[in-house]
């Protein structure tokens, strides 16, 4: 395991002008199983920056005598890994075309929530007082609140866009990042490091984002990483509910309630880009244990 | 969350439940009543402007706001929670019907995750490495990475579909509630066989055990009498965080995979009919559930803290 491993070299009475970080990020890149994963995200990433360029096919174009074939089948355009749907579109197209709006809301989102939570998070753990109270009042209260079903309403009644799900999504993330960082941000508070910032005279503001944040940094990077998954299977859910993103654009919850009436019949069709999606937040999750052991042990 | 004393700590926590639940009907007012706008929803598409009004002041709508949401929540407290746009029927009735069949789909997911998750999770954390314990880890990883709704579909293509076990969906009858209760129960037992799993591990390390192993005692014995006993609270408070997120709404994309008649399903097709009344009674009855049990497990650890920690 990769911790008795980063220990040995201590053990043996190693020592590297680096603390081992550097024989720890090798040893990690190198591991092969993780390899894989990466290797599957970066596809996706580019499949996401590319759209529909990568694809065999083009999504949309419907062929009905080519409808409904399974997995591994030909017509007369060509092989189809994944099967046509009910049009005769190529189902790997499809799936690769709605990887970009599936990736940008799951960022974006995350991204929105990781800024709100982890600036409330560090004004919380470095002022304490009055502003921690409040944060962690308000951090509570959202916890303890049926949020996915506040969203079911709110986009009910503002309307099922892209626009109203990046606006809501952020929402079920902002608490993790906000306890995250005020833990620890109260924990760098009491360090000699900043002790020394405030005798040299630094600004409150530098020494926050300059000197007490890029400390934060790899935990806020592991924990961003785990909640792009998470926020991901949070718009499938509502895209497949019928409540998140409408056609024509696609994700991949989409993809799966288009493929839920013809379950009997042409399974690949719902099954499919569940995979694709599963895969995607699996690789995360491993992606961001990884780098925790990696980087979160010394830290 | 160190209330103080006990009895304090229940009533601080039972009012933050409140204020909880306060807040959440706020919400979902403001949402439904300012933001959106309930009169052109009710009014018929081609209403003209004067009818749209008519209506919006025979609904009370051109009342300033603080006067609306008082007779709102008035109105909610009594258990009136409007009628029904869909089904001209009061809202909380509608929903009321609904409610046994979540009920049931998610009491049955919890103890199938219950009893799994916490019994593989005592097994694999008693054999740390072995080849059950980064299986079953990985496997747990792999639930809780796949989309819930999408686990059904599974399922019900390889058993409903292609050998024809049991039924694809609705409720009629009990073997109907395998599938979704079994969907519920795999995912939810994951999360709780990671945390069990670890928090066995953590004991059998621990002196007592030690004690019990050079005592001579199998370690089976010690597995199931002592460990157990230490590891009762986690799985126990991981039983009703898990509850929460079920009622949150988890086990509401099961119901409509499935078809299940229950709130959920009850949620979705309200949502796509715009019928409002029964939504909001929907989202607060679901919310309310999730707050109570929120609290319910709050308390429940803060008891047995009491009863480990005297005083």
């Amino acid at each position: 395991m990769a911790n008795s491993a980063a220990a040995t070299g201590t053990i043996t009475g190693e020592h590297s002008a680096d603390g081992g970080t550097t024989a720890r990020w090798r040893q990690w890149l190198t591991s092969w199983g993780l390899l894989i994963w990466v290797g599957y995200l970066l596809a996706i990433g580019l499949f996401a920056m590319t759209g529909s360029d990568l694809a065999p096919y083009d999504p949309t174009a419907q062929q009905v005598l080519a409808r409904l074939l399974p997995p591994f089948s030909a017509s007369s355009r060509g092989f189809h890994w994944l099967g046509t749907d009910p049009l005769g579109r190529d189902m790997l197209s499809s799936m690769i075309a709605g990887a970009r709006l599936t990736l940008f809301i799951a960022v974006v989102s995350t991204f929105a929530g990781m800024a709100v939570g982890v600036a409330l998070g560090m004004m919380a753990g470095y002022y304490g007082g009055l502003v921690d109270r409040l944060v962690m009042r308000l951090t509570e209260l959202q916890t303890a609140m049926p949020m996915f079903l506040v969203a079911i309403f709110f986009l009910t009644v503002m309307g099922p866009k892209v626009i109203n799900v990046i606006i809501i999504l952020p929402a079920l993330v902002w608490p993790a990042f906000a306890s995250l960082v005020r833990a620890e941000t109260m924990r760098l508070r009491n360090c000699l490091f900043v002790e020394a910032a405030v005798a040299s005279g630094c600004t409150e503001r530098s020494i926050l984002w300059a000197h007490i944040l890029p400390n934060l940094a790899s935990r806020i990077a592991v924990l961003a990483v785990i909640e792009v998954g998470h926020v991901m299977l949070a718009e499938a859910g509502l895209s497949f509910l019928g409540i998140g993103v409408q056609p024509p654009q696609t994700t991949w919850g989409l993809l799966i309630a288009k493929g839920r009436p013809y379950l009997a019949v042409a399974w690949w069709l719902a099954i499919m880009p569940g995979l694709m999606l599963g895969l995607t937040v699996l690789a995360l999750n491993l992606l961001s244990r990884r780098l925790a052991t990696a980087s979160g042990a010394a830290a | 969350m160190n209330y103080g004393s006990l009895p304090a700590f229940t009533l601080r926590r039972l009012r933050d439940g409140l204020v909880v639940l306060f807040l959440v009907t706020l919400i979902i007012f403001v949402l439904g009543h300012v933001v959106g706008d309930p009169a052109e929803v009710m009014a018929p598409v081609d209403a003209s402007e004067q009818e749209i009004a008519r209506i919006r002041q025979q609904l009370g709508l051109d009342r300033p706001f603080g006067e609306q949401f008082v007779s709102y929540f008035g109105s909610l407290v009594q258990g009136d929670f409007g009628q029904s746009l869909w089904q001209d029927r009061p809202a909380l009735t509608v929903v009321n019907e609904a409610l046994p069949a979540t009920v049931l789909l998610t009491v049955v997911g919890l103890i199938l995750a219950g009893l799994g998750g916490s019994f593989l999770g005592m097994l694999a954390g008693a054999r740390p490495e072995s080849r059950l314990d980064q299986g079953a880890n990985l496997l747990s990883i792999v639930a809780l990475s796949v989309p819930n709704f999408w686990l059904g579909l599974l399922l019900i293509v390889i058993f409903a579909v292609e050998l024809r076990l049991v039924p694809t969906s609705g409720f009629t009858g009990w073997q109907s509630l395998i599938l979704p209760a079994g969907t519920l129960g795999m995912i939810h037992g994951a999360r709780i066989f990671q945390l069990v799993r670890s928090a066995t591990f953590e004991e059998i390390t621990k002196p007592y055990a030690l004690v019990a192993r050079s005592k001579g005692l199998p370690e089976r014995f010690i597995l199931w009498k002592h460990i157990l006993r230490n590891t009762a609270v986690i799985m126990a408070t991981t039983v009703g965080w898990e509850y929460v997120r079920m009622m949150g709404g988890a086990a509401f994309a099961i119901e409509v995979v499935f078809a299940w008649p229950g709130i959920g399903q009850l949620m979705i097709q309200a949502a796509s009919r715009q019928d409002f009344p029964v939504l909001q009674a929907a989202v607060i009855v679901a919310g309310a559930f999730v707050i109570v049990t929120n609290a319910a497990v709050d308390l429940f650890y803060r008891y047995l803290d009491t009863r480990i920690h005297p005083g």
